[in-house]
């Protein structure tokens, strides 16, 4: 499950009935840069994701959301889910050793 | 599986039901030589890794739902092995 930050919200008219009760977020992937540095995320940068949640998360809250076909396994029905919000991150301990050649 | 170090820990009270009680590692995935590949990952801990420790985490989620005994588990991530040493073949492939 990757790391993410909730930056958006997304509302639409129509959607698929197997969608009630949740809402789209948009949501940026954490790198480890992002995660070291202090100031907070506020203008979308590089590629974002649409994560599917019915956790109650909302805008600059830390997620943890899996993407591909596990996805969209907590839906009763067939559901084309891309990626599910897993878990609202209270708190994150993060301390990496001093980076190397980073790839 | 990917060979990770476990570089911090994560905490969240409200999580899918499937995740409960499961410890949660920040694993950030690893070359041999120890060099950072791609983002970090909130892996599921069952084995107490501790921090900076190398790791192998497993990215079947098949397999995962089973072990929290949750067939609509959305969960993917988990740590599998801790890893004593990971030795890389040198030089120049013959």
């Amino acid at each position: 499950m990757k790391i993410g930050k909730i930056v958006g919200r997304i509302t639409m008219n129509h959607k698929l009935d197997a969608y009630k009760g949740g809402r789209f977020f948009l949501v940026i992937p954490q790198s480890r840069a992002d995660l070291e540095s202090d100031t907070p995320v506020d203008v979308p940068k590089g590629n974002s994701s649409v994560v599917f949640d019915d956790l109650g998360a909302d805008i600059g809250d830390s997620i943890a959301f899996s993407e591909g076909g596990e996805a969209c396994m907590a839906f009763c029905d067939d559901t084309p889910v891309d990626a599910y919000n897993c878990m609202i991150l209270d708190k994150l301990n993060y301390t990496p050793p001093p980076a190397r050649n980073s790839l | 599986m990917l060979l990770a170090r476990v570089d911090g820990s994560a905490t969240a009270t409200i999580r899918h039901p499937s995740a409960k009680g499961w410890k949660l590692a920040v694993c950030q995935p690893i070359d041999e030589e120890g060099n950072d590949i791609g983002v970090p990952l909130i892996a599921l801990d069952d084995l107490g890794a501790g921090l900076h420790q190398r790791v192998i985490i497993s990215s079947d989620g098949d397999t995962l739902r089973k072990w929290v005994h949750d067939p609509k588990s959305p969960l993917r991530n988990m740590i599998t092995h801790l890893v004593d040493e990971a030795c890389a073949p040198t030089g120049d492939p013959a």
